[in-house]
């Protein structure tokens, strides 16, 4: 069973100070600010749908952007100019959106992966759930079908669907995000693509998209 | 598999399926390693479930990279983000020129 590193809880220290392994650096006054308006700021369209996604809420969504643009401002001499600012914001985001938003919400806390993992095995298998579920069915569904079956993943698996398929993080850069192994970010993006299919799947079978003939 | 290309896919039964959908993916997501592309080409060619299973991979990724809503970040909030931060470094400053009063007040 893979580690569920997604629920721990992390200080504010910890969750920035270890973004980069490069010395504190001092910025000026003019340069924290210069650094924060060309490196940060302009992913914060990127930042607002992440945070949005994981809340499913606006008003959680806009709050939590502005926690995590606080903290990034805080703790900016940890980050180095030029290096991936959207992953090291991506990281912050997370954190806090474990460490302050979930304890709010009545969502589960953590995924049981050994739960999810053994229902999943004792239904079909993934060659027939592919067969029941259509390239075309995919290609007809609109934007606010495919987001019902994407939220109604458990947070976790949600979380690496939009960081990989959404985002366009690579495994590395979701290693370091969630603070995972490749081989993890891999297997859980498995598990998550396979959750996603069944809930499409059960989806179109309902709006009443046609079956594989 | 074998280097061997036909029109029709040989294989009617991956007898591997789970771990060559985990290798599909990373390729379809830019993050396969080159042990992984050379099995993709080789397999790609002659293995149904495979083939089905990709495109249906391939279809889904695009229809969250394309369908999916993409919000903008309400003005107000980068407002408010500019307007702490405003607040922010007056206490910073604030903070600083307390430091200094202190210690000339101790060195006095």
């Amino acid at each position: 069973m893979e580690a569920i590193t997604m629920t721990e809880e992390r200080t504010e220290e910890n969750n920035v100070a270890e973004e980069t392994e490069v010395k504190a650096l001092r910025y000026s006054e003019s340069e924290r600010y210069a650094v924060f308006n060309t490196e940060f700021i302009p992913h914060i369209d990127s930042m607002y749908n992440f945070a949005f996604r994981l809340t499913n809420d606006e008003d959680d969504a806009n709050d939590l952007v502005q926690d995590t643009y606080m903290k990034a401002f805080r703790f900016i001499n940890s980050f180095q100019q030029g290096t991936n600012a959207k992953a090291w914001l991506f990281r912050i985001l997370k954190n806090s959106f474990i460490n302050d938003y979930r304890k709010k919400s009545k969502q589960p806390a953590k995924v049981d992966y050994q739960e999810v993992e053994t229902t999943y095995n004792s239904e079909s298998t993934d060659s027939e759930t592919t067969t029941d579920l259509r390239t075309e069915t995919v290609q007809d569904m609109i934007g606010d079908e495919v987001a019902t079956a994407l939220n109604s993943l458990p947070v976790d698996f949600r979380t690496v669907i939009i960081l990989c398929d959404i985002e366009g993080f690579t495994y590395e850069e979701m290693a370091k995000i969630l603070d995972i192994p490749i081989g993890t970010v891999r297997s859980r993006l498995h598990r998550a693509r396979n959750l996603l299919k069944e809930k499409l799947r059960s989806y179109a079978n309902t709006m009443g998209y046609k079956k594989a003939s | 598999m074998n280097a061997t290309k036909t029109i029709e896919p040989q294989k009617h039964h991956c007898e591997n399926h789970e771990k060559c959908m985990e290798m599909i993916q990373a390729v379809l997501d830019g993050s396969a390693t080159e042990d992984e592309m050379k099995a993709f080409k080789a397999n790609m060619s002659e293995c149904l479930p495979c083939i089905e299973g990709h495109d249906l991979q391939k279809s889904i990724k695009e229809a969250l990279q394309q369908k999916l809503e993409k919000k903008c970040c309400p003005e107000s909030t980068v407002n408010k983000i500019r307007e702490k931060l405003g607040i922010a470094s007056i206490l910073l400053i604030f903070a600083a020129l307390q430091v200094t009063i202190f210690k000339v007040i101790l060195e006095s």
